[in-house]
């Protein structure tokens, strides 16, 4: 069990600044996921959580203690690796029990107990005797599992985890790692650069971006509310649709038009900063924020079908919106083919505004979270 | 239709005979041109330990006797017991050269030198492991600033030739008073091998993933344990080319040797060996038989590690 904490922690590559002045409060059984493309920091910051590299500058807490140089050996910590990392000359049973034998303190049969209560939990008892090397993919990452939650250390740490699994099993240990989370009930610090991972598992999602955290909140606060276009475009599949445009006021109400295209907004969602009768903004609607209308009657968006992505489920149509591609999912109650009109109304609640210098975002929604 | 089918059986008959044709001369080929090579390679060795059991007059009979007509072990013996005979040049004047029976004046030298080139073998085997290991380790695995440039200046040092290095080893080891000491060799000797030893060592392991050492820290080894329960597990077979490496070097190194030691009490088994042909009359069976007993150790010690010599000799060789 533990609380951590960032005080302006800084990892420097020589010039290059991995991680910058991040400050961050990780609450004791919170699982929080670190979310970012590849080179954003979070597995560098993962790292400094583990010991595995020395922080720059900045104090790391854990509880009320400074960890800065503590080497990972005397930190309660237990980590997943992307690539498993299991010692290829030793079972899966020594694998599991490594742990707990170097730590000391463990009786044999303590230890005996531990490992093969992991293991049937993972539903890896068969395995225990066999080399890593005669495991498949999905039975290694049981291990890696098996190996960092036999020593229910007070902080767990996963490194994309799940990124070298096929897509099924993939969403099946999804669900086991939230199971685990539930049973261990200890602070998960866990990253990928998959945004559905994020949504499914956290508690909250600190989105990361060239070393510096873009937004920090519940999943459904980033995805609803996103801080700037850069988190709006990272989460959401496919991503969110961007119109530059010009917002201005017209008799009372705030409208946004790009050429014959115009969405007006709600009274109660007015822009952080003055109109003045016109002003350059992104408009940003996601794919699901739509309505199919019939084709006699008014809708926001006319246009024709570019392409068809049926997902089983649900399609997804292109559309071009005044020379802007757009996707845009739709029921599949009506068929659909490509070069066909099709009328669409925009969900004005739902739609994002962000300032096109800064992409800030700029709409103010009551209980947003918008700082972290 | 039929005369054309017939004659495509033809011809895949003829394809047929031919491929095989093709087939069992390939073969020959390769046979023989294993034989020929397999000839050249234990020729000299066969005809060591042959002409080992021989005595003088069979040695020199024309044509040479592949398999001995009367084996002796007269030179075996004189090998490890000369140390009991009084060796003088009368008494290899009575001797009769055509039987052989005389043996070489430093011929007592010989257990002693065979104990130096183990003690100096050994020991620069042990100590190349000790200090090759930490440090191929930590290049390998930890990053910090001069980590090529150190890697690169060990490497340097090995393309250096020896000979050039001789004069100013021999001063180094002179003033520290080292001549005629089996240190002197095992000083030099540890020159000579580290920087192999490391070479292999650090490709060897950076080719191991770094996610294992970050695993091993965080399961709760120190860096120390982490190398001798993770690493050094999963390298034997870049282990056993170092070992072999440095043993061998150690165990055939004439040219040092020669010039830093003198006597029997530092003289190692290549110095012992070549002393044999100082005498007036040269016993070959008797250098012959020393020959085979210099290279059993070597012997032994490759057929011991043989199921790792091939993988560890190209470890590191090629990355991924």
């Amino acid at each position: 069990m533990a609380r951590i904490r960032f005080d302006q922690v800084t990892k420097r590559y020589g010039p290059v600044i991995a991680v910058d002045q991040l400050d961050l409060e990780i609450r004791d059984q919170e699982f929080v996921v670190l979310l970012g493309p590849s080179g954003c920091g979070k597995t560098t910051t993962l790292n400094i959580v583990a010991g595995l590299e020395e922080l720059s500058d900045g104090d790391l807490y854990f509880d009320d203690t400074i960890v800065n140089f503590m080497p990972p050996h005397r930190r309660d910590v237990a980590m997943v690796f992307q690539s498993y990392a299991l010692y290829p000359h030793k079972t899966v049973y020594d694998n599991i029990a490594f742990g707990l034998r170097m730590r000391g303190g463990h009786s044999r049969e303590e230890i005996d107990r531990r490992v093969r209560d992991a293991a049937l939990r993972l539903h890896i008892g068969h395995l225990l005797e066999r080399k890593p090397q005669q495991l498949s993919g999905g039975q290694r990452q049981r291990v890696a599992l098996g190996r960092a939650m036999v020593r229910q250390p007070a902080v767990f740490l996963m490194d994309e985890p799940l990124s070298n699994l096929d897509a099924t099993l993939r969403i099946s240990m999804r669900a086991e790692i939230k199971q685990l989370h539930q049973a261990m009930q200890t602070t998960f610090v866990y990253v990928t650069h998959d945004q559905a991972e994020a949504l499914t598992l956290a508690d909250r999602i600190v989105v990361m971006r060239d070393g510096l955290i873009q937004q920090v909140g519940g999943p459904s606060d980033i995805y609803e509310q996103p801080r700037n276009t850069f988190v709006a475009s990272f989460l959401g599949s496919p991503p969110i649709n961007y119109l530059e445009g010009t917002l201005s006021e017209d008799a009372g109400r705030l409208v946004f038009r790009r050429g014959d295209f115009s969405v007006e907004l709600p009274s109660e969602v007015a822009p952080a900063a003055p109109v003045d009768g016109g002003r350059e903004v992104i408009l940003g609607i996601r794919p699901e924020d739509v309505v199919e209308r019939p084709a006699i009657e008014p809708a926001s968006i006319r246009g024709r079908i570019n392409s068809v992505l049926p997902i089983g489920s649900d399609e997804y149509l292109g559309v071009e919106i005044e020379g802007v591609g757009c996707f845009f999912r739709v029921g599949k109650e009506v068929q659909h083919g490509t070069g066909e009109p099709v009328a669409l109304d925009v969900h004005a609640r739902r739609v994002h505004l962000f300032d096109p210098r800064t992409g800030e975002a700029l709409l103010r929604r009551p209980g947003a979270g918008l700082a972290s | 239709m039929a005369a054309p089918a017939i004659s495509s059986q033809a011809v895949s008959q003829r394809y047929r005979t031919r491929s095989r044709a093709v087939g069992l001369g390939r073969a020959l080929v390769l046979t023989i041109g294993c034989v020929l090579l397999l000839a050249y390679l234990l020729g000299p060795i066969v005809w060591l330990v042959s002409s080992s059991v021989q005595t003088e007059a069979e040695i020199v009979s024309v044509p040479p006797h592949w398999i001995p007509d009367d084996p002796t072990l007269q030179n075996f013996d004189a090998i490890f017991f000369a140390g009991d005979k009084a060796i003088t040049y009368d008494t290899r004047a009575q001797a009769d050269p055509l039987s052989g029976g005389y043996i070489p004046s430093t011929a007592a030298n010989l257990l002693p030198g065979l104990r130096n080139s183990f003690v100096v073998a050994l020991t620069v085997v042990v100590l190349n492991l000790l200090v090759g290991v930490p440090a191929a380790y930590a290049l390998a695995k930890i990053r910090f600033r001069g980590r090529q440039a150190s890697i690169y200046a060990i490497l340097t040092t090995r393309v250096i030739p020896d000979i050039a290095l001789v004069v100013p080893l021999f001063l180094v080891i002179r003033n520290l008073g080292l001549l005629d000491d089996v240190r002197s060799l095992i000083i030099t000797y540890l020159a000579i091998t580290v920087p192999f030893t490391v070479f292999i060592l650090v490709s060897y392991f950076e080719s191991l993933p770094d996610d294992l050492d970050k695993a091993a820290r965080v399961d709760g080894c120190s860096r120390l344990q982490a190398l001798l329960r993770v690493f050094l597990p999963l390298s034997l077979p870049s282990l056993v080319a170092v070992v072999l490496f440095s043993f061998l070097t150690s165990w055939n190194e004439f040219l040092l040797a020669l010039m830093f030691t003198q006597t029997p009490k530092a003289q190692t088994l290549p110095i012992v060996v070549a002393s044999f042909t100082s005498d007036f009359t040269i016993s070959f069976s008797f250098i012959n038989a020393a020959g085979v007993v210099a290279i059993i150790p070597p012997v032994i010690l490759a057929v011991l590690f043989q199921r790792y010599l091939v993988s560890g000799l190209t470890a590191g060789a090629v990355k991924g």
